[in-house]
């Protein structure tokens, strides 16, 4: 299990416990966070990915 | 940033939205709610103590149910005795220039009803032109308003999800990208962090800061080397 989808768990696991509203918002808007920074890490290492082996560069 | 949140709803122990977004919100240093149904009930309106709380304040907002496209009677009322020349426009005053101006409107249709072919005709950003002109005479700074639709309709989900919003609308600074909500939220989970009593949340608080920063070092990383290949 990599490190965010063990921190997500944890996160879970408070969430569902949580009595105080407040803070159940807060602990969802956590796990949403950081599933969004990772969608964006992986978007950007395909970029990466995709510019290095563009066609263009066949030629080089 | 201290936020000045103006709310006018003619019956809002009986509204569940109203109910449900403003008891999530605590009043502090930096946080004013102001419902003015209930400091004027008679309409006699302090002009000199809503001028003042308006001077105290950087960021306005006006919270209403959108009643016939428009805002109920005592928030326009406001306006016409509270935003006088001399203070809010005028050559002897502009009090409020450069203060930043939003809305938080609580619409009963669908979001899809409001353009052209829906049953709403026109677009909220066409309905609300008087508060975009008003924010303009003013010099004040427009923001992109918070509107929500249908609240009864929505899952107990998507309610988070727009409460999260709505507090952003409330402190954030002006700017929806990923880094700054990051930066608001850890300012959250720090505060919460602080007032954890169990050790096993504290230090989940403090694994999920610390992620989330270290997500942001590598973005930032992965866009340098972006910055560096499309430069060659």
């Amino acid at each position: 299990m990599d490190e965010e989808e063990w921190m997500l768990q944890e996160l879970q696991r408070m969430f569902d416990k949580r009595q105080d509203y407040g803070e159940a918002v807060f602990i969802k808007a956590a796990q949403d966070i950081i599933e969004e920074q990772g969608k964006r890490i992986y978007q950007m290492e395909g970029e990466i990915d995709g510019t290095l082996w563009s066609p263009k560069r066949w030629g080089e | 940033m201290k936020t000045l949140l103006i709310v006018s709803h003619p019956d809002i122990l009986e509204s569940s939205s109203q109910q449900f977004f403003l008891r999530s919100v605590k009043e502090n240093h930096d946080m004013t709610i102001h419902h003015l149904e209930g400091a004027y009930p008679d309409y006699r309106i302090d002009i000199e103590k809503e001028q003042a709380l308006l001077k105290q304040h950087d960021r306005i907002l006006f919270q209403f149910p959108f009643y016939w496209y428009s805002s109920p009677p005592l928030i326009k009322h406001w306006q016409d005795v509270v935003l006088e020349d001399g203070f809010a426009y005028g050559e002897r005053g502009k009090m409020l220039s450069g203060k930043e101006f939003g809305l938080i409107l609580m619409i009963g249709i669908s979001a899809r009803e409001y353009q052209a072919g829906g049953t709403e005709l026109f677009s909220i950003n066409e309905l609300t032109k008087p508060f975009q002109a008003m924010a303009h005479k003013t010099g004040m700074i427009y923001l992109k308003p918070f509107t929500i639709y249908q609240f009864a309709y929505m899952e107990e989900e998507q309610k988070m999800e727009v409460l999260i919003k709505y507090w952003q609308m409330l402190t954030m600074e002006n700017d929806p990208s990923l880094a700054s909500r990051e930066k608001w939220l850890i300012a959250q989970l720090e505060k919460m962090l602080q007032n954890a009593s169990d050790p096993h949340d504290a230090n989940i608080y403090e694994y999920a800061i610390s992620l989330i920063k270290e997500n942001r070092n590598t973005i930032d990383g992965l866009k340098v080397v972006l910055d560096q290949m499309q430069q060659h």
